[in-house]
């Protein structure tokens, strides 16, 4: 069987498996009516709705992990042939990491990587 | 068969408990605390998952919409369970096991729980969940700014941040029924992201006629009535206080081994249980935990409270001798629960205005307690929110000393 | 070597990983009963499973508008995505799909539990389950990186993105051995993607249960297999990455990956109650201004040793 139809055999499988549970709590649920909830609040109700444009404090550092992340899609290709390619595969790659490293401790002490 | 009937016998085998405890009700909630633990069934934390709400203490005016809130919002299987005092507990939850296994009445009665005051649901009557017609809409109000309300809830308004931008703020409650929260006590927090702009307080008032004695100064209020009372009792009674207290502290930082150790050793404590079986486990616990590299690496520099800050917000306890952030609040909890396990022995008798229970010394409102909350609003501001939720156990409010008569009248 | 895929293995893969992640379960469960001095029986371990029918016969719940969509598609894609990072990890000498570049679609389905659990925490339209959605990515801007260099360090080795080429390197000494930061770092991420124990802030008490808190039914229910799941899958790729795969004197293959994948199980399970949840605010300046310089070190060793002839 090839990579790509046995995946995709595993990928059909699991979702019969969670379609099975959701079938049997719909045949098994003491109720179909749903309970009219409210999200929790200790006790109180609602202000407002929760969905808003949250305020992600630590958005410099989805950026920097943007930088590093795409960097390791070149590493991942690059294993391969690094004794084919020889000495100056891993010089290349880790003076290159050493930048981004450079850069991460920049960002550190400008402190990027803390925001409480 | 009925196959949701044996269900059903399974869920009352191991329901999820959701404990609201009302101020003035400790006896109950350790009870229950321990009877749950002995029996394995798991707490519920909101009630979304719960089965049985388990209401510990006596009627209480000003958390019955709360209450109500939490019930409304629970699913079948459910059951309400009431248990006024700590002998209840067990009856109470056995109750609600055999009604849990009642296919009839989970049946019946959630049909009841459908209709809910004053709901709108912006017209979405599809059973299961939103309709796309439904969802779409929201988007509009969205867009809409303030004229469209879906499901009749307003959508998140701007404010400034501490940077001076624009951004959408949050505003939620932590309590007053919240799991490890001191009950009663309600903080409206303002939130941008989850990070607190501003924190409001609002207490319990005092029930009329007042409830019992606090249960953490049940010893020295005896001895201020002019009663005899042993030295040992209350340093029992005081470290037993403390490991209260750390066992909440430790379930918020997510420590549940620790945090069970904690009320083990407080539930033998208050069983009875003599220096010598308590002291090597106690000190074990005082040693894993007080030198937690990893708890102090992540609690440090949060909530720091000066003593005289402390002193002047009228906190009279360990909070304003520990002078410091939260490792060294726990840390002085650690190290006073077992100095006092040495003097379990001790026959003199309690001189109330010689030694202090848990949360210091009484006589006088403002209460320890109240002075403890007092501190919150301003340590609070520009915290994340798990941080506060560590700020607010390191300190530990009593919700009883909110609702209890002062202490001064029990002399009369 | 590993065989090519059999059509029961892929069966079989589903079936197994379960059964791993009921080991770890029933053992947590017995972890649970000592720490709280009740007497460990027969049930024990299979008391946790009482929340299977428990949730099977839970009445469904409506909130105010809810993103009905999103947040089901999000709860979906935990325990799916757990299953198919299976399809890589060889158990003895079978594998469901030896993918050449198996170490990469390992990476991307446990990447993709960001996308399932920032949608569960957005869908039901509360503020904990909001905030702990959120507090999934910032958790996982800090362990990722790391993590990928962990993954890397063993394929550096054997130069091929393989497992079974990477378990099979290990014919003399186990990569744990001399690649133990990328090992620890491996299991801290396991824990991590499976949101369990140091690493259950996005689901942590102080958040009211986080992303969770709302979650009834058969949702939650997936979304809790779907940790033990992953912390299973997690636990069998370490096997053939780190431990030399089914590698042992004696028994067969197969039984040799249980016995490894067991153990690093019981590892991360017991280790899993011993520590307080780690805040992202904190964790994150630790992984990036240690971990991450530790795991590049730990990355050019094997670099170094491939270069030195030592294929």
């Amino acid at each position: 069987m090839s990579g790509l139809i046995a995946t995709i055999s595993l990928l059909g499988l699991a979702l019969a498996g969670v379609g099975v549970l959701y079938g049997a709590a719909w045949w098994l649920r003491t109720t179909g009516v749903p309970i009219a909830a409210r999200p929790f609040g200790a006790g109180l109700e609602p202000a407002e709705h929760a969905v808003s444009r949250f305020h992600v404090r630590w958005y410099p550092v989805t950026m920097l992990f943007l930088a590093f992340d795409m960097e390791m899609v070149f590493m991942y290709p690059w294993v391969r042939v690094i004794s084919a390619v020889g000495p100056g595969a891993v010089i290349e790659m880790f003076t290159f990491l050493a930048v981004l490293l450079a850069g991460v401790v920049y960002a550190w002490r400008e402190g990027a990587l803390r925001w409480t | 068969m009925d196959l949701t009937a044996v269900l059903l016998k399974a869920v009352a085998a191991r329901p999820r408990v959701l404990v609201t405890t009302l101020p003035g009700a400790t006896p109950v909630r350790l009870a229950a605390e321990r009877h749950l633990r002995s029996r394995d069934l798991p707490r519920a934390v909101t009630p979304a998952d719960a089965d049985v709400l388990l209401v510990a203490g006596t009627h209480d005016p000003g958390l019955e919409a709360a209450l109500e809130r939490l019930w409304q919002d629970m699913p079948a299987p459910r059951f309400r369970a009431h248990a006024a005092s700590a002998g209840d507990v067990a009856a109470a939850i056995e109750t609600a096991c055999s009604h849990l296994a009642d296919p009839s009445e989970q049946r019946a009665h959630e049909r009841g729980g459908r209709s809910l005051p004053g709901e709108d649901q912006g017209g979405h009557d599809a059973p299961d969940h939103a309709s796309p017609e439904g969802r779409a809409g929201d988007h509009s109000g969205q867009g809409g700014g303030g004229m469209a309300m879906p499901a009749g809830l307003p959508m998140a308004a701007q404010g400034p941040d501490r940077d001076g931008l624009m951004l959408d703020q949050l505003h939620v409650a932590l309590g007053p029924l919240l799991a490890d929260w001191p009950e009663g006590l309600i903080l409206r927090l303002t939130l941008q992201g989850d990070v607190i702009q501003r924190a409001e307080l609002s207490l319990p008032a005092p029930r009329r006629p007042p409830s019992a004695v606090p249960f953490w100064t049940e010893p020295w209020a005896r001895a201020a009535a002019g009663e005899q009372v042993h030295a040992a009792e209350a340093a029992r009674r005081r470290a037993a206080g403390h490991l209260d207290s750390m066992g909440r502290f430790l379930a918020v930082a997510g420590w549940q081994a620790a945090a069970t150790t904690a009320r083990r050793l407080r539930d033998e404590l208050l069983g009875g249980a003599g220096a010598a079986s308590v002291r090597p486990a106690a000190e074990r616990f005082a040693r894993q935990v007080g030198r937690s590299r990893t708890l102090s690496w992540l609690t440090r520099g949060l909530g720091r409270l000066s003593s005289a800050d402390a002193v002047a917000a009228g906190i009279r306890g360990p909070a304003a001798r520990a002078d410091g952030d939260v490792p060294a609040r726990y840390r002085l909890w650690l190290t006073a629960a077992l100095e006092d396990l040495d003097r379990l022995e001790d026959r003199r008798l309690l001189d109330p205005a010689r030694e202090e229970p848990p949360r210091g010394r009484l006589g006088g409102p403002p209460s320890p307690s109240t002075g403890l909350a007092g501190a919150l609003p301003r340590l609070l501001e520009g915290a994340e929110l798990g941080a506060a939720r560590l700020i607010v156990a390191s300190l530990d409010p009593d919700p009883d000393e909110w609702v209890a008569q002062p202490v001064e009248s029990a002399h009369g | 070597m590993v065989d090519a895929a059999p059509w029961w293995a892929v069966v079989t893969a589903p079936v197994l990983l379960a059964a791993f992640a009921l080991c770890a379960i029933g053992y947590d469960a017995v972890l649970a009963a000592r720490e709280a001095a009740r007497p460990i029986r027969m049930t024990t371990p299979a008391r946790p499973l009482l929340e299977v029918p428990r949730l099977l016969v839970s009445q469904p719940r409506r909130l105010p508008a809810p993103d009905a969509l999103l947040w089901r598609t999000g709860v979906i894609t935990v325990p799916v995505a757990a299953v198919l990072s299976t399809a890589v990890i060889p158990f003895g000498h079978v594998v469901v799909a030896d993918l050449p570049v198996g170490v990469v679609w390992f990476n991307a389905m446990e990447v993709l539990t960001w996308a399932g659990l920032w949608m569960a925490g957005w869908g039901p339209n509360a503020v904990f389950s909001l905030v702990g959605g959120y507090r999934y990515v910032a958790q996982g801007l800090a362990y990722e990186l790391p993590l990928m260099f962990a993954l890397m360090t063993p394929a550096i080795r054997a130069q091929s993105l393989r497992v079974g080429d990477i378990a099979a390197a290990q014919s003399q000494v186990w990569f744990a051995v001399w690649m133990p930061v990328a090992f620890v770092v491996y299991l801290a991420g396991v824990l991590a993607f499976s949101f369990l124990g140091p690493f259950s802030y996005p689901v942590g008490q102080d958040i009211a249960g986080g992303l969770l808190g709302e979650a009834s039914g058969v949702d939650r229910l997936l979304l809790s297999a779907g940790r033990w799941l992953l912390l299973a899958a997690g636990s069998a790729m370490a096997v053939p990455l780190f431990l030399g795969g089914g590698a042992g004197p004696v028994l067969p293959a197969w039984t040799w990956s249980a016995i490894k994948t067991l153990a690093v199980l019981a590892l991360l399970v017991w280790v899993r109650r011993r520590l307080p949840v780690i805040r992202a605010d904190r964790y994150v300046e630790l992984a990036w201004v240690v971990l991450i310089p530790l795991t590049v070190l730990q990355a050019l060793v094997p670099a170094l040793v491939v270069l030195g002839g030592g294929r």
